[in-house]
């Protein structure tokens, strides 16, 4: 099987409702599609999301980097067998990005795209090289940034469609009151989480975290901004609420390093910002190995294929604490599969057992929502 | 549930779509007209499932106007009346977009199929009845104020005589009362299943949190976020 073509779709999809937190605000997807082409005529698509404060990478550098580095190293290539997810990993060569900590969304989107390719050509569903272990997986809510009053909307919103776990966006100067008053709407059955996007200070999180955590708070992710671990080790000794880091762990070295340090009590891994499914899964194991506690993250804006990715890596890690993503048409004005892979009643949702990555994509619709299309072919 | 929250809800959806850049397009002749009469039709063309699924749920205060919906909708209130979709089809015909129907039908039906196979977000009939009935009375509110000025500016701009125009015409006429009703039959509703003033204000504002107008209407609209 050789890879013989590839489409490029650099998306723009309208959100129903602005989302933010503290470092940015969206209203659109901005994810990166690729879709590649075998000799047979198969298809796979893959997805990721560039995010300049997590990887450094743009929509800009991510089709770049896919176009000039990656692609011509494994266009007309054979290649690994279907049920092989390492070897897969490993056939796609590591590169560098200047100005990028790691060029994560661009590999993950050709991993992905690779291995629905390389499993829908013989038919097989994505169980088949990631079993999983568990029949459905529960998402979480989130609350985004916004006025308290909206928060509490969104609480609300939450409690109406039964979530059992929901996160909370902080960072802002009425932090206690936030958390306070979307505790309040909850009622005290949901599992509550902050996410600071690194917005505070050592002391300012020392501050809300001693506040807040009455309230009983399972997790606060990245609460400091990406830098030195021993400071997320101090803070870990300094609050009563479990650490879960996002921007601070993006490779495998990351990883190593908070865990030497015993800098997290999470790990929240997310398969664009990690490289895709083969590092994630070893970016997991590495924490479980310890005791950290994993959640699948996903990516604001994200479609129906990295949801797809993400449910199947959520339901095949031997242990996954929190989930997040799935939201479709929730936040996006269209979604590009047939299947919706939005999640339900108390954010449940079933495997996906199609094949590949169990969803049949719109190939119509990447085009129609897309700004920049590009074709690659063994020529480059 | 108060009528006058959720009248102003529905208020502020129209205004912002009126107000949007796609509305403004459509009324100063630079609209994609094609692409809004299908749009139209997709959206409505099922429409007399959907009532009939809102009759199943009724209470019993709200069964005979809900009753009055559907018999319109399949045009049995009057002799001289013809089916809904039957007026959505002669728009495509009269704007020479024949030969799309059978697509228009397709996702049309698709829309629908989408919503039965999808997971459901809540917990019980009730609360998917009321975000049901919520978004079927804010097409009936809209329609009342707009169907007119969107009638007008498919006449003036993309040429259409008035038969063709029939399904916009009679929405501006019937649904002033059929909204007023609908208003009312979602009070009953929420009181009838009991929900707190919260539950069902929050199960409104859900269904209102987009557009639901340029949703459908504008569907390929690239600017998000809009007002409301």
């Amino acid at each position: 099987m050789r890879l013989v073509g590839a489409t490029l779709y650099a998306l723009r999809i309208p959100f129903v409702e602005a989302f933010s937190h503290s470092a940015t605000e969206r209203r659109w997807s901005d994810s990166v599609v690729v879709r590649v082409r075998d000799d047979a005529g198969t298809e796979g698509f893959g997805e990721g999301a560039p995010r300049p404060y997590v990887t450094g990478e743009t929509v800009e550098t991510m089709l770049e980097h896919l176009g000039r580095d990656l692609w011509p190293r494994v266009a007309g290539r054979d290649l690994p067998p279907a049920g092989h997810l390492p070897g897969l990993a490993t056939f796609l060569p590591e590169t560098y990005l200047a100005g990028a900590l790691a060029p994560n969304a661009a590999r993950a989107a050709l991993e992905l795209a690779m291995l629905d390719c390389a499993l829908r050509r013989v038919g097989r569903p994505m169980a088949s090289v990631l079993p999983p272990r568990r029949t459905r997986v529960t998402y979480s809510g989130v609350v985004t940034a916004g006025s308290v009053e909206r928060a509490v909307q969104h609480a609300r919103r939450m409690r109406a469609i039964g979530m059992r776990h929901v996160k909370v966006k902080v960072g802002f100067d009425d932090d206690v009151a936030r958390v306070t008053a979307v505790r309040e709407a909850l009622g005290p059955g949901v599992t509550l989480r902050l996410d600071a996007n690194g917005a505070w200070t050592f002391e300012r999180a020392v501050a809300v975290l001693d506040a807040v955590a009455p309230l009983g708070i399972a997790a606060v992710e990245q609460p400091l901004p990406r830098g030195p671990v021993d400071d997320l080790a101090r803070l870990r000794q300094a609050t009563p609420v479990p650490v879960m880091v996002d921007e601070s762990l993006v490779t495998e070295a990351d990883a190593d390093a908070l865990i030497e340090a015993k800098a997290a009590d999470f790990f929240n891994v997310r398969i664009s910002k990690c490289g895709g499914l083969a590092r994630s899964l070893a970016i997991a194991a590495r924490g479980s190995a310890v005791g950290v506690g994993v959640q699948v993250g996903s990516q604001v804006g994200e479609t129906a294929i990295l949801s797809a990715a993400g449910r199947h890596l959520a339901a095949a890690l031997p242990e996954v604490t929190f989930v997040e993503g799935s939201f479709g048409t929730l936040l996006l004005a269209e979604d590009v599969s047939v299947e919706s892979v939005r999640f339900g009643h108390r954010g449940e949702a079933p495997l996906l057992t199609g094949p590949g990555l169990g969803i049949r994509v719109v190939e119509e619709r990447l085009r129609r929502r897309a700004i920049t299309v590009r074709e690659l072919s063994t020529e480059g | 549930m108060e009528t006058k929250t959720v009248r102003a809800l529905f208020e502020r959806q129209v205004e912002a779509f009126t107000g949007s850049p796609e509305f403004a397009a459509l009324e100063a002749g630079c609209g994609d007209y094609d692409a809004f009469i299908e749009n139209v039709a997709r959206a409505h063309l099922k429409s007399p499932q959907l009532v009939a699924f809102l009759y199943a749920l009724a209470p019993p205060a709200a069964a005979r106007d809900l009753l009055g919906n559907l018999l319109e909708e399949l045009g049995l209130e009057a002799e001289s009346e013809r089916p809904h979709p039957a007026l959505l089809e002669d728009l495509l015909r009269a704007a020479g977009l024949g030969h799309r129907l059978v697509e228009v039908e397709a996702r049309a039906a698709d829309d629908v199929r989408r919503i039965v196979t999808e997971p459901l977000l809540y917990s019980a009939l009730r609360e998917v009845g009321l975000a049901a009935l919520t978004e079927i009375v804010a097409f009936e509110f809209m329609l009342s104020r707009v169907s007119g000025r969107m009638a007008r500016a498919l006449a003036t701009h993309r040429g259409l005589a008035a038969p063709a125009l029939e399904w916009f015409t009679h929405h501006s006429e019937v649904d002033v009362r059929h909204a007023e009703q609908g208003l009312a039959d979602l009070g009953a509703y929420a009181a009838y299943y009991e929900f707190t003033d919260d539950e069902a204000l929050t199960i409104v504002e859900m269904t209102l949190r987009e557009n639901v107008f340029t949703r459908r209407y504008f569907r390929d609209a690239t600017a998000a976020g809009t007002p409301r």
